[in-house]
């Protein structure tokens, strides 16, 4: 099964009116899987959105070379099965239902079978009450849920999402994770764009966080957030103070130790003959993650 | 061809207030038509059909001049390109669009030319003549327009516009009067702007073609230009 993205080698610059060039991406390579939900993290002016416009065709490579769903980046004919929405969402001022239709149209789709589309679509990004309305009249939350509407009337079978949710209350929030979820059930592709790390911990399979236009991390979301450093012990039957950093609740002790330290650590409770209750690797957060992979990037340039 | 049907329309409902004010004009001429003694004020009449023909002209560049720098500013290109729908595609759109405009003027001032002028003694053939020469010269005019608005904002690409088609007249005043067809904008626009009661312009339509046939040179142009540029500037 080929890729559903792929990214091999591909450098952007950008020059400025001096000339100064700007290297938006240095020689980034990346994979994504058919069917997954892949999470593309990174600090503003990482270079999310220039990957994603290099892949949409909106963007010409300086160097290297891209393919989606198996064609060349910039192949219009496989944009048909290719659903995007852009971050800060920008849309023609017509009335909601009239607008999705224009986009499905765009795709090739026609008469009732487009009609019936953008009203399910609709009703899944709970716009269907204000189908009638212009959508020059909507606050920015609803100009982000037609936008995810008219990526996906089409039904694509690859999602590309710049910040879908960044301006959607909690409640619309859920109904979009929902709809991804079932999107990746129903064996789509999903390409999201997010800095709202604990919507993307949540809904991931897969995360790449980029820094300063290089993969700086890639991996399982459940992988990147198990630190593999620091295991977490919880025991009974011991004083709260027999461990640095210790905390007690209803007699059950909590505390972490480096990985290298299980062994010493276990025989230490049963000398004192505590009981353990479980040992398992630190979950972090991907926000952790994030912040440890920017600095180590900085740090590491600085040098 | 649909996408390409598709964004002409959606340009045509984009510029429906320009739209709507220019035809206000037409409505003026139409309002003075029924105003005044046409027999008496008909070279009056005939000063401002001329004036309000030439317009389309310079709303054709501005039209034209704007377009996709105004897409592409406010964003609103990257949701239509992220379709199927092929760089060419979306300039043929835009192209055609113009077009639809420049027609729908043109269409207005020739029936309320007709009503006007033809019960005053100008032949209503002639007018529809040089409706045909206006919509050809404000095609290409707002066709090379569209080209440097590929790579210029609206400022530049209506001064670079006015370059490509005053250069022309230039040669043509200076040299030879042949110069004059080499971009025939002005060449078409001045049968407009010359005839009279005595002589109403019925001319020759190679013209035309060849105005036609350069808004397809300078189309191909802009789509040669436009499928090596970036769309969308990085907002970071």
């Amino acid at each position: 099964m080929s890729a559903a993205l792929e990214f091999q080698e591909i450098s952007k610059e950008y020059r400025n009116f001096p000339g100064r060039r700007i290297r938006a991406l240095d020689r980034f390579s990346l994979q994504v899987e058919q069917g997954e939900i892949f999470g593309f993290l990174g600090p503003n002016g990482a270079g999310k959105s220039t990957a994603i416009h290099l892949a949409m065709g909106f963007m010409l490579p300086t160097g290297g070379s891209g393919s989606m769903l198996g064609s060349p980046f910039g192949n219009a004919r496989i944009r048909r099965r290719v659903g995007f929405l852009a971050e800060n969402v920008a849309l023609y001022h017509r009335r909601a239902e009239r607008l999705v239709r224009f986009y499905g149209a765009l795709n090739g789709m026609r008469g009732t079978v487009l009609k019936k589309r953008a009203h399910e679509v609709l009703e899944a990004v709970r716009l269907v009450e204000h189908a009638s309305r212009n959508v020059g009249r909507f606050s920015r939350g609803m100009l982000q849920r037609v936008g995810l509407a008219q990526a996906l009337v089409n039904d694509p079978d690859l999602l590309i999402l710049d910040e879908p949710t960044s301006a959607l209350d909690p409640l619309a929030r859920v109904a979009v994770r929902e709809l991804l979820l079932k999107a990746r059930d129903a064996g789509k592709t999903i390409f999201l764009s997010s800095h709202l790390l604990s919507e993307v911990e949540l809904v991931c399979d897969r995360v790449a966080v980029l820094h300063r236009g290089k993969l700086a991390r890639l991996g399982r979301t459940a992988d990147l957030l198990q630190s593999g450093e620091q295991i977490e012990v919880i025991v009974r039957g011991i004083r709260e103070n027999a461990f640095a950093g210790a905390k007690a609740e209803d007699g059950i002790v909590r505390f972490s130790v480096p990985t290298n330290l299980q062994r010493p650590t276990l025989e230490q409770v049963w000398n004192l003959g505590g009981e353990v209750v479980s040992m398992n690797p630190v979950r972090r957060s991907l926000e952790q993650i994030f912040l440890e992979v920017t600095a180590q990037h900085e740090a590491g340039q600085k040098i | 061809m649909t996408p390409v049907f598709l964004i002409a329309v959606n340009f045509v409902r984009e510029q429906r207030w320009p739209i709507l004010v220019l035809l206000l004009w037409i409505l003026l001429l139409a309002f003075l038509g029924l105003a005044t003694d046409i027999s008496r004020e008909r070279e009056d009449l005939l000063f401002i059909f001329k004036q309000v023909a030439v317009y389309v002209v310079v709303f054709s560049i501005f039209f034209g001049g704007s377009a996709i720098y105004n897409e592409r500013r406010s964003r609103r290109v990257l949701a239509v390109l992220a379709k199927d729908v092929a760089r060419h595609q979306y300039l043929s759109g835009l192209v055609i669009g113009v077009t639809i405009t420049c027609v729908i003027y043109c269409f207005s001032l020739g029936l309320t030319g007709s009503w006007t002028l033809g019960p005053a003694g100008f032949p209503v053939e002639h007018v529809w003549y040089l409706m045909v020469c206006l919509t050809a010269a404000s095609m290409l005019a707002g066709t090379v327009a569209l080209m440097f608005s590929t790579f210029l904002n609206p400022f530049f690409a209506a001064g670079a516009t006015a370059i490509v088609l005053g250069t022309p007249v230039a040669l043509a005043h200076t040299l030879s009067t042949r110069w004059g067809y080499l971009v025939p904008v002005y060449e078409l626009t001045t049968r407009v702007t010359s005839s009279s009661f005595s002589t109403p312009g019925l001319g020759t339509w190679w013209p035309i073609l060849l105005a036609l046939g350069e808004t397809f040179l300078f189309w191909m142009f802009s789509v040669w230009i436009f499928k090596r540029i970036d769309i969308a500037v990085a907002v970071e």
